[in-house]
């Protein structure tokens, strides 16, 4: 069977002849064929089972709103299911198969469910699986989902590629049907930036598949020498297989641009690209979608939209059928018998519901008025259709007209409301249309070739003003409005067989019934228990004679019955493309230290904190548990020297003649004396009071101040001290920026802290403990003169600095410390180690600092001054702040010494049931001491600080263990602080 | 320890590819300085720069440039404007401090961006995929500089010619917004 179907004619290049498979079977078609023309040039009018009901189905329109001819793509991980057939381009080896069905297409055993229809009807799923409850989701959701459906997925990751851009115009023109391409054609005129955007791979629209001529021309030629004058206009941008799918804020419109799809591969490049178009205004072009006209057995393969054929005849050179019926109650309809007859194909009668049409038929083909299609015989084809004067009609394709309805979809996306068009019966865009969105041609309800030309350069001109902009003069292009009457009619009452609505969901005009019988009165609550209008097509074709069939039963107008609401996207958008190239590890940035290299070879584990990578501890060979590693380091550091990265620290860079006061105003505790060289700890209050976040800052001169944050809240506190200057003292003279990317910042801790940095630190700088003391930090240099900035603070208790070099030294000088600290047996310690020597000394971090805790509960009430006034003083006074049966920050150890702790179990007293009313507060980190050989922890209880010996019962009921915790000082390691300043 | 000498690192170890129309490379010998100017400063700071760079304090959103030291000065806020330059012999704050200090305050940011220069006519293309700003030369021109975000990295960019950006991002991401980068130029060519 090679295109037996193919006739003379159509956009198709014959030159380049294209091989393809449906279900197995080759076949042949032409470059500029779609699936669903090369199909029909084949004879294949067979192409699919539905939804519900298991009926064949064949292709029932010619564009992207095709409820039937839904295929899956290609094969193995490419497997693309529910793809349009009516909108995938055939290219060279293309693989398709039909869905929905087990067994055969021709045969599908499923079909058995067409039977039982009787009891399948609308809300049968919630009338009938009820009880017992528990048998929803174990037994029939997964019967009923294996049942119905569509395509399936291949289950392997998808191999192609996705991407997203952004595009800029001053006209974004959706659409490039007659109106959009009079639009663009007058823009690009203008010299304005212009994006015109179209579905279809060719440009034209219902140019391409009609047979009206502009001027001399026929529509498609004028179609294409437009085309190409904007072509070659540098200001214009011509977008093909792109879909503008969501019309968003200020003009902002989400757009799919289908790179590779008519493509056998992608070769590496994106298949889709998602857009994101910034538009100063937008003409919406987006034509309309015909409708069918709903009668018994009006979903057999066979049947078609009067367009569509016409689409398939004239631009494709495919019939539908060697003898087309027409069914129309417009003059549309007329049209399609004439082009048939252009063609050469029988046009076996037209049967027009109006008792008198204002057009004529082709010679010798019959035409009935005042008459309808009652019925259809034949199965998986149709053999001949039954008229309401009872005659039979010999046909293999019925080419139904009910009208067009405007695409008003995207001017409803921001909650416009469409409005009736009585003459034209059909909704047309409202007032409430997007900011800067201007609607054209077809979409507007302009239906005649003539009117949607002339009405496509109007609202161009009226938008090239508005922008300010000369409207390019010239002639503009014409063409005589076509008939284009019809009148009001949805269905044919006195049909007997169901009559289908929407074809993709297998709902018919006894469901809609039905449904507003069982009172259902909106046409919200009218989709959900029907499901009319759902999936991938979105009731485009199914929608308005619904409604009509609705407001029949309430005795409502179609107005008062409303429509279901819009929303994006327009088409379906594959998840692949909203993803984006942002997969797996690509998902979001990753930061790395300078010394990240330098851990990697040592073989660290490196732990996420927030986009950083850092390293969470070095195991060294025969090491088999975390513990081993950190254990080992936490005792090297304590016992001789460690060191550890700490770049991630923020660091921000404050200087000003005013930044010792605006340092005094957001730390809770004084700053106002600190002296050059010195560094100290400050505490930072949100304004309700609470903490915010802690650190250390430096004092380097007069008027310059290095802050350290914590990891975590590096950006908050940044933005909070931009908040603070900006807004809340703009008078003072202050200036900050981040330096966190500037250096590379080392700890060294230990009793051989000063040993090792006297062979790094450049000999004129006195390290002594005179010369250097606890708190001081200064300029210095390092490795014979690199600059360097030394701070001799300590976070794990010990003697200890850390010393700071521009980030490119960074790699150096991680290597040049451990080189010196050889001789010491240095060990470079993880986040772990730094956790447990932390843990020891009392110091809290964000496990304590959770935006819910505040100095007092932290034990640091003394640091909010009252000598002077800070963010967060007043506030931090509220009476529920300062109970006296408040939280306080304690340590804890485990009675039994062998057990250990686990953060997040909750203290109650001894002996009392485990309940939310005896909660006394939590365990907010615990770690192994491996100075003291047994586990420790930090927490808040009630009144802390004054019941240090008492013992308590830590519970943790997410893991089921109670234990016997013993209070005690939050400080487990060297409470007076001897170690660090010595 | 007279024997360690600490060799320094590019953030992007002087990455350099190149794609039909699109040339890509790590700028390295430059330095950064911003450059804050105090309250009721802004006329001794103007007049300093004149003097030493030749130039006027840059608008937000604008750059200006000086043969001192092949500077430009990028204008990134209302009180702040960062100066890029070559590398001499001096370190970076000290270079700008000998000319500014007593009428601005400077930070060095040098080792702070990851620096990317991407030139050629498809460059506008490439950066489409993740720059939001509108790269038009009609609205982007020569010279102007501006902060956004590209696949969440902040990211300052500078048109210094018809078909040529410089792209500043922070370092500590520099491999991940290099990756963005080139995906982008490997998408579009």
């Amino acid at each position: 069977m090679t295109q037996v179907f193919r006739i003379e004619g159509g956009l198709i290049n014959r030159a380049k002849p294209l091989s393809f498979q449906f279900n197995g079977r080759a076949m042949q078609g032409y470059e500029g064929d779609t699936l669903a023309s090369a199909l029909l040039a084949n004879g294949q009018r067979l192409v699919g089972r539905s939804f519900k009901y298991h009926r064949p189905r064949g292709i029932f329109t010619a564009g992207s709103e095709e409820p039937n001819a839904l295929v899956q793509l290609r094969e193995g991980a490419f497997q693309e299911p529910n793809t349009r057939a009516t909108v995938a381009e055939l290219f060279d080896g293309l693989t398709a198969r039909s869905q929905n069905h087990r067994g055969s297409l021709e045969f599908d055993l499923m079909a058995v469910n067409d039977l039982l229809s009787p009891f399948l009807t609308a809300g049968f799923y919630y009338k009938t699986f009820m009880w017992p409850k528990a048998f929803w989701e174990t037994l029939y959701e997964p019967v009923i989902r294996a049942a119905a459906g569509l395509g399936r997925l291949s289950m392997e990751e998808d191999p192609d590629k996705y991407d997203k851009g952004f595009l800029h115009c001053d006209l974004l023109v959706i659409g490039a049907g007659p109106a959009g391409l009079s639009a663009a054609l007058l823009a690009g005129r203008s010299g304005a930036r212009v994006i015109l955007a179209d579905e279809d791979f060719r440009m034209g629209g219902r140019l391409n598949a009609e047979t009206l001529a502009i001027g001399d021309q026929t529509g498609a030629d004028w179609a294409a020498s437009t085309v190409a004058e904007l072509a070659a206009m540098a200001n214009v941008s011509l977008m093909p297989r792109t879909t503008v799918y969501g019309a968003y804020d200020h003009g902002i419109y989400g757009a799919l641009e289908r790179r590779t799809d008519h493509l056998a591969h992608s070769n590496g490049k994106p298949r889709q690209v998602l857009w994101r178009i910034y538009s100063k205004r937008t003409v919406l072009c987006a034509g309309a979608t015909e409708r069918p006209i709903a009668f018994g057995n009006n979903d057999r393969p066979g049947v078609m939209l009067a367009g569509a054929v016409r689409a398939y005849v004239n631009r494709y050179g495919a019939a539908p059928g060697k003898r087309v019926a027409v069914f129309t109650n417009n003059d549309d309809g007329w049209r399609t018998a004439h082009d048939l007859a252009a063609k050469g194909i029988a046009v076996a009668a037209v049967i027009d519901v109006r008792e008198k049409a204002g057009v004529t038929a082709p010679n010798g083909v019959e035409s009935f008025l005042g008459c309808r299609v009652v019925d259809i015989k034949g199965r998986k084809g149709i053999k001949s259709v039954i008229l309401s004067n009872g005659q039979a009609i010999l046909t293999d394709c019925l080419a139904v007209s009910g009208g067009w309805n405007p695409n008003v979809h995207l001017t409803c996306h921001q909650r416009g409301k469409p409005v009736w068009r009585e003459e034209l019966n059909a909704f047309v865009p409202g007032r409430d249309l997007p900011v800067g969105m201007v609607v054209a041609g077809a979409a507007k309800g302009e239906m005649t070739l003539g009117a949607a030309l002339k009405d496509g350069a109007d609202q161009a001109a009226e938008v090239l003003t508005a922008l300010g902009r000369s409207v390019p003069a010239g002639d503009r292009p014409t063409a005589e409005d076509e008939p284009s009457t019809g009148t009001a009619f949805w269905y044919v009452k006195e049909s007997s067989k169901r009559a289908w609505l929407d074809l993709q969901n297998d709902v018919t005009v006894k469901d809609v019934k039905l449904s507003q019988q069982e009172g259902f009165r909106s046409v919200e609550h009218l989709k959900r228990y029907t499901t009319l209008g759902m999936a991938t097509d979105q009731g485009k074709t199914a929608n308005i004679p619904a409604l009509a069939v609705m407001a029949d039963c309430t005795g409502k107008t179609i107005p008062e019955t409303g429509t279901t609401i819009f929303r994006p996207p327009y088409t379906p958008v594959p998840i692949g493309a909203l993803g984006g190239r942002a997969r797996g590890r690509n998902f979001r940035p990753t930061r790395l230290t300078t010394s990240h290299q330098w851990a990697q070879d040592q073989g660290a584990v490196f732990v996420e904190v927030g986009p950083w990578l850092r390293a969470q501890w070095y195991p060294k060979e025969g090491e088999t548990h975390w513990r081993d590693s950190v254990d080992r380091e936490v005792k090297g550091t304590r016992r001789s020297v460690g060191i550890c990265d700490v770049t991630t620290l923020g660091k921000i860079d404050v200087q000003g003649r005013d930044a010792a006061e605006f340092l005094n105003r957001v730390y809770a505790n004084g700053f106002a004396k600190l002296a050059v060289g010195r560094v100290r700890y400050g505490l930072m209050l949100r304004e309700d009071g609470m903490v915010m976040d802690d650190g250390t800052t430096a004092r380097l001169g007069e008027c310059h101040y290095v802050m350290t944050t914590t990891t975590a809240n590096a950006v908050n506190v940044f933005r909070h001290l931009e908040f603070c200057r900006q807004c809340l003292w703009p008078g003072m003279d202050v200036h900050i920026i981040s330096a966190t990317e500037q250096f590379a910042q080392y700890a060294v801790a230990g009793p051989n802290a000063r040993n090792v940095l006297q062979k790094i630190v450049d000999p004129e700088f006195d390290l002594s403990n005179e010369g250097f003391p606890f708190m001081a930090c200064g300029e210095v240099t390092v490795c014979g003169g690199t600059q360097a900035r030394l701070f001799r603070i300590s976070f794990s208790g010990e003697l200890a600095y850390e010393v700071a070099v521009p980030a490119r030294y960074g790699d150096a000088m991680i290597r040049a410390l451990m080189q010196a600290g050889a001789e010491y047996d240095a060990v470079p310690y993880g986040t772990e180690a730094l956790s447990v020597m932390r843990i020891e000394k009392g110091h809290p971090v964000g496990n304590e600092l959770t935006g819910q805790t505040t100095a007092r509960d932290l034990g640091m009430a003394r640091m909010v001054s009252k000598k002077k006034d800070c963010i967060g003083n007043v506030l931090s006074e509220r009476d529920g702040l300062n109970d006296e049966d408040g939280l306080a920050l304690v340590g804890f150890k485990p009675v039994d010494r062998s057990r250990s702790l686990k953060a997040g179990a909750h203290f109650v007293a001894k002996g009392k049931p485990v309940t939310t009313e005896n909660d006394e507060g939590w365990m907010s980190s615990v770690a192994y001491s491996p100075e003291l050989g047994h586990a420790i922890g930090l927490g808040f209880i009630r009144r802390g600080a004054e019941r240090h010996g008492e013992i308590v019962v830590a519970a943790d009921l997410l893991r089921g263990e109670l234990t016997e915790v013993e209070i005690t000082s939050a400080h487990f390691i060297d409470p007076e602080g001897e170690r660090l300043r010595g | 320890m007279a024997d360690i000498i600490l060799k320094a690192k590019s953030p992007l170890d002087g990455f350099s590819r190149d794609w039909p129309g699109i040339t890509l490379r790590e700028v390295t010998g430059r330095a950064l300085v911003s450059v804050s100017i105090p309250h009721g400063g802004e006329a001794a700071l103007g007049q300093k720069l004149s003097q030493v760079y030749g130039t006027i304090i840059p608008a937000v959103g604008e750059s200006t440039a000086s043969p001192v030291d092949n500077a430009h000065l990028l204008g990134l806020a209302r009180d702040q404007f960062f100066i890029l330059f070559d590398e001499g012999g001096q370190a970076p704050l000290a270079a700008v401090s000998a000319k500014l200090a007593e009428v601005a305050y400077l930070t060095d940011q040098s080792d702070s961006w990851a620096m990317l220069h991407i030139s050629g006519p498809n460059s506008r293309a490439a950066l489409a995929r993740i720059c939001l700003l509108d790269l038009h030369p009609d609205h982007f021109q020569t010279g102007q500089v501006a902060r956004t975000v590209m696949e969440h990295l902040g990211v300052i960019i500078l048109r210094d010619g018809a078909d040529s950006f410089l792209l500043l991002s922070a370092r500590s991401s520099a491999q991940s917004f290099l990756h963005a980068v080139t995906v982008s130029a490997e998408n579009v060519t």
